[in-house]
């Protein structure tokens, strides 16, 4: 399965988006609420955000993909709030449990699968730097959730995007 | 001096952030401070960005999600940005992140962000301070400041506090905690099971899949 986790609204969503039964879309539906910092995914409900709207099984959904692909504005070289509120209650895909990887302290893989992690990042006035702090930030979130980086785009409109994504 | 001290964590109580800035503000008793507490997506509601504005420094304490910021402050960072490019100020901004990570390098990615941020905002970047080890910090509210497992998070907070008094921008700092990576990931992972056993879970449910 394909995991596409965008800010897109609906009408940009039917132009530049596949619809088809192997991709799943995670838009904004104006629901999500933002993580508490409860770690209640790791202790209270394994596995699963204790919040219960539509964004509380992003655990389950990335263990199930082989392709997570992320559309997001960039927002001072990370996530607009939307993309990152998304990642940020995904944190049950990974064990509480530590692990070392290339040298540094990361949390141990619940799950066996490896999915591909590609990244398309738009907007206006992305800045060089900004650019910079993208990519060894997106590296770092593939290095986290020991995925392998596929790759990183920029543009400045996400219609640039239309065509990648089949 | 006049400095806001912002506390970004989503907790409105007792978090790593407040135990961080809590210490702080023990240095800065002569000085006039204003406190915010950023726990949503949207600035508060009786907040006055004038007053904000016309501190000399900020201080933004929180946590690492996901290797950056978490995502109701990024929500307040760009409403705070359209604010200040309407409204120039000379606000030094100063940040203290912290992870669960042994590493407190690990924050670099949000510190690049909040200077990102202070580019886009027009105001000038203090310094930044990671500190690793996060999970220690409500464990030791009862330990004196500077003393035993608390020492390097101590110095980092006096560093800081040196650079806000002279209003100086400098490199930003990066700490662990002063005990060996092995005892503090034995530690945290002895917490993660003695959390799911007082959830009336057993220790196997950690590694429950869906």
């Amino acid at each position: 399965m394909k995991l596409i986790v965008h800010d897109l609204p609906e009408e940009q969503v039917k132009l530049i988006l596949p619809q088809n039964g192997n991709t799943r879309l995670i838009g904004d539906d104006g629901t999500i609420h933002p993580c508490i910092g409860c770690f209640g995914c790791w202790v209270k409900t394994p596995a699963q955000c204790v919040i219960r709207d539509n964004y509380g099984d992003m655990g389950k959904f990335l263990s199930k993909c082989e392709k997570l692909v992320i559309v997001s504005k960039c927002c001072y070289g990370g996530f607009s709030p939307f993309i990152k509120n998304v990642m940020d209650r995904s944190i049950s895909y990974c064990h509480p449990y530590f692990t070392i990887r290339n040298g540094e302290m990361h949390h141990r893989r619940r799950y066996e699968n490896h999915f591909d992690l590609s990244v398309f990042f738009y907007g206006s006035n992305i800045t060089e730097q900004e650019k910079r702090t993208a990519e060894d930030f997106v590296h770092a979130n593939a290095l986290n959730f020991d995925c392998q980086l596929k790759e990183i785009k920029f543009a400045s409109t996400a219609d640039s995007f239309r065509g990648e994504f089949k | 001096m006049k400095i806001a001290l912002i506390n970004g964590s989503p907790k409105v109580k007792i978090s790593a952030s407040v135990v961080l800035l809590e210490e702080l503000k023990s240095l800065r008793s002569s000085d006039c401070l204003v406190e915010y507490g950023f726990h949503t997506s949207f600035l508060p509601q009786a907040m006055n960005l004038e007053e904000l504005a016309q501190q000399d420094a900020a201080v933004f304490a929180f946590p690492l999600y996901v290797d950056g910021i978490p995502s109701h402050l990024v929500s307040c960072l760009l409403q705070l940005e359209k604010y200040f490019i309407e409204h120039p100020s000379n606000l030094i901004i100063y940040a203290i992140v912290n992870c669960g990570f042994y590493e407190g390098i690990q924050n670099h990615h949000a510190l690049e962000m909040m200077k990102n941020w202070c580019i886009k905002s027009g105001l000038k970047w203090g310094l930044g301070v990671g500190i690793g080890g996060g999970g220690m910090l409500l464990g030791l509210q009862s330990v004196p400041a500077g003393k035993g497992p608390r020492r390097n998070f101590s110095a980092a907070v006096i560093e800081l506090s040196e650079h806000i008094t002279a209003k100086t921008s400098a490199e930003d700092i990066y700490i662990s905690p002063n005990i060996p990576r092995i005892a503090y990931k034995i530690g945290a992972e002895m917490g993660w099971r003695q959390q799911i056993k007082a959830n009336g879970l057993s220790k196997k449910n950690l590694f429950r899949k869906l």
